[in-house]
C-alpha cells in the first residue's frame, strides 16, 4: 500500500476540494425530504439522469452534472435513489427527471425548458409520484444546478469552520506540490546519475582485468 | 607447516616438501575452479551476483513496513459506505463492488495466507449446479450439502431428455461416466457446453468441494502483506456488508492462528473501497451519530 500521507491527501482532496470532480462534503445541497420539505415544494422521491456518453449534441453539461454534482447530491441525500442512463445516442435526450411526491412543485413546469422533452430511459412514476423533466441540452452544469435548485428548492451546503480548515490544508499541499515534485525529481536523477557513473567505472575495471 | 620443516632434518624435509606439493595442488585447484566459476557467473549475470554478495547488508527490513495509524483518518462502516455510494453514482450496479484490502503485520519471508471463503451474502450471482453421481452415495450427499440443485443419475438423465435443463453448470463423478455415456446425453448437453468431460475438468473425484468452489466461493491470497478481495455488491445494506466483512476477518484470523506457533501474523488495517472509489480506513465501528439510517444506504 502507498504511504499514509499520500493516501490521506488523495482521500482529502477527493472528498474535500473546492472544485473537485468528485463528492464533496462541503457544497451543494440538501434536497427537500419529508422533514425539511416546504409547503411550496413537495418532497423529492428520486432522480433520474439521461445523457449521451460523448459531448457532441449538447451533452457536455449533463455529463459534467453527473461527474461533479450528482456525487455531492448523493452524499448529502443518501436516502434519495439516483439513477443514471448513459446512452450512445447523441441525438437522444439529455434530461433530468425529478420525481415529486404526490404533486409537482409550483416552479417545476416553468423550469423544464421551451419545449417539453420525453425521456424514454427514465422509469415511469410509480404510485403517487409525479415527474418533471428538465431538458439539459446545451446547458453547462452550473446552469443545470441552478435550475435544479429552482425547481426543487435544494439548498447549498454551508461550509463549517472545520471544512474551511480542511480545504485550506489541501490547497496548501497542492500549492507546495510543484516545488516538492521538482526537488524529488532532482534527487532521483542525481542518484541515477551516480549509479550510472559507478557502473561505468566498474565496467572499465572489468575490461582492464580481462586484457 | 614451514616451521615444522625448519625443525626437521633435511631428509625429512624432502619428504615433507613432497607432501606440501600435493597439498598445494589439491588446495589450489578448487580455489581456481571456484574463481573461474565466479568469473563465468559474473559475465552471465552481473547484477544477481552482486546482490548475492551483499545480501546480508542490503536485504532490508525483515518485516513489511507498518505505518502508525494514528495519523490516518478512520471511518465507521456506514460513513465509508456513504462516501463510496456517492463515488459510485451512476455506475452499473452489477459491475461495481465493494472491495476490501486487509493489511497484515507480517515478516517478508514468512508463509502467505491463501484460502477460500463463502460469504453469507454472495458477491457473485450464484449459478445452479447439477451433479451426476450415483444417488444415495456419499458423494451425492456431500454435493447436496455443498449446494448443488440437482443430484443423481437416472433422474437427471430423464429430466434432460424431457428437455428440462434447469442448471447452468454440470459436474460428474468418474463412477457415473459409463452411465452418462450410455444415456447418450452428448447431443443435448454438448451444444450447450454442459456435457461433463475430463478435459474440461468437470469429471472429478471430489465433487462436493468443486460445487462449493463454483457456488460463489471467493479465493483470496496475501500479496506483499495485503489481502484484497471483493466483499459485496453495491446494493448491499450495511448489515449485509458487515456480515461479509466479519466472515472475511474471522477466516483470516483463523488462518493466522493455524500457522506455526513461531510465526506471528496479525491484521494491521482494514481498508474499504469500491470499484471506482478511494479507500477508507475502517475503525471497526458500525455507525456514528452522523451516519444516515441503514435503509438509506441500501439499494440504488
Amino acid at each position: 500500500m502507498v504511504n499514509l500521507f499520500k493516501r490521506l491527501h488523495k482521500l482529502k482532496s477527493l472528498t474535500n476540494t473546492p472544485d473537485p470532480r468528485r463528492p464533496h462534503r462541503n457544497r451543494r445541497s440538501n434536497l427537500p425530504n419529508p422533514p425539511n420539505s416546504h409547503k411550496r415544494i413537495p418532497p423529492i422521491t428520486r432522480l433520474h439522469l439521461t445523457y449521451a456518453q460523448k459531448i457532441y449534441g449538447g451533452h457536455q453539461g449533463a455529463r459534467h452534472f453527473w461527474r461533479r454534482v450528482l456525487p455531492r447530491l448523493k452524499y448529502h441525500n443518501p436516502h434519495v435513489p439516483i439513477t443514471v442512463s448513459p446512452t450512445t445516442e447523441q441525438e437522444g435526450p439529455a434530461a433530468l427527471t425529478v420525481y415529486f411526491h404526490e404533486r409537482l412543485s409550483s416552479t417545476a413546469p416553468g423550469i423544464s425548458g421551451p419545449k417539453p422533452v420525453t425521456d424514454k430511459y427514465a422509469p415511469a412514476p410509480v404510485g403517487e409520484e409525479k415527474s418533471a423533466v428538465i431538458d439539459l441540452k446545451n446547458l453547462n452544469y452550473e446552469e443545470i444546478w441552478r435550475r435544479v435548485q429552482a425547481s426543487t428548492g435544494a439548498e447549498s451546503y454551508v461550509l463549517s469552520p472545520v471544512d474551511e480548515e480542511d480545504l485550506k490544508k489541501v490547497a496548501d499541499v497542492k500549492a507546495r506540490a510543484p516545488g516538492d515534485r521538482a526537488r524529488n525529481r532532482a534527487m532521483r536523477q542525481a542518484k541515477r546519475d551516480q549509479e550510472r557513473m559507478l557502473a561505468e567505472a566498474r565496467g572499465e575495471v572489468e575490461k582492464s582485468k580481462q586484457t | 607447516m614451514s616451521s615444522f620443516g625448519a625443525v626437521l632434518p633435511t631428509g625429512a624435509r624432502g619428504i615433507l616438501s613432497s607432501c606440501r606439493l600435493q597439498l598445494r595442488e589439491k588446495s589450489i585447484a578448487p580455489a581456481f575452479q571456484s574463481l573461474q566459476q565466479v568469473r563465468g557467473l559474473k559475465n552471465q549475470k552481473n547484477k544477481s551476483k552482486g546482490k548475492a554478495e551483499t545480501k546480508s547488508s542490503r536485504r532490508g527490513p525483515l518485516e513489511f513496513t507498518q505505518r502508525n495509524l494514528k495519523d490516518m483518518e478512520q471511518f465507521a462502516l456506514c460513513d465509508a459506505m456513504r462516501y463510496l455510494r456517492a463515488f459510485e453514482i451512476g455506475r452499473e450496479r452489477t459491475a461495481s463492488k465493494y472491495e476490501v484490502a486487509i493489511r497484515m503485520r507480517t515478516r517478508r519471508d514468512g508463509p502467505v495466507i491463501r484460502n477460500m471463503i463463502r460469504f453469507p451474502h454472495a458477491v457473485q450471482t450464484e449459478s445452479r449446479i447439477c451433479v451426476i453421481c450415483p444417488s444415495g452415495s456419499k458423494h451425492a450427499k456431500d454435493a447436496l450439502a455443498a449446494g448443488a440443485v440437482l443430484v443423481g443419475e437416472t433422474e437427471v438423465f430423464d429430466a434432460v431428455k424431457a428437455g428440462k435443463i434447469e442448471f447452468d453448470r454440470c459436474l460428474a463423478h468418474p463412477d457415473s461416466v459409463p452411465a452418462l455415456n450410455k444415456a447418450g446425453l452428448g447431443r443435448i448437453l454438448g451444444p450447450r457446453g454442459l456435457m461433463p468431460s475430463v478435459k474440461a475438468g468437470t469429471v472429478i473425484e471430489d465433487v462436493a468441494s468443486r460445487v462449493e468452489m463454483l457456488r460463489g466461493g471467493t479465493i483470496y491470497r496475501e500479496r506483499d502483506a495485503v489481502i484484497r478481495l471483493p466483499i459485496g455488491q453495491l446494493g448491499f445494506s450495511p448489515e449485509q456488508l458487515r456480515d461479509n466483512l466479519r466472515t472475511t476477518i474471522e477466516s483470516i484470523k483463523n488462518e493466522c492462528a493455524g500457522l506455526n506457533d513461531r510465526i506471528n501474523k496479525e491484521i494491521h488495517e482494514v481498508v474499504l473501497s469500491s470499484t471506482n472509489g478511494p479507500g477508507f480506513s475502517l475503525n471497526g465501528e458500525f455507525k456514528t451519530d452522523d451516519s444516515p439510517e441503514t435503509s438509506a444506504l441500501t439499494g440504488v
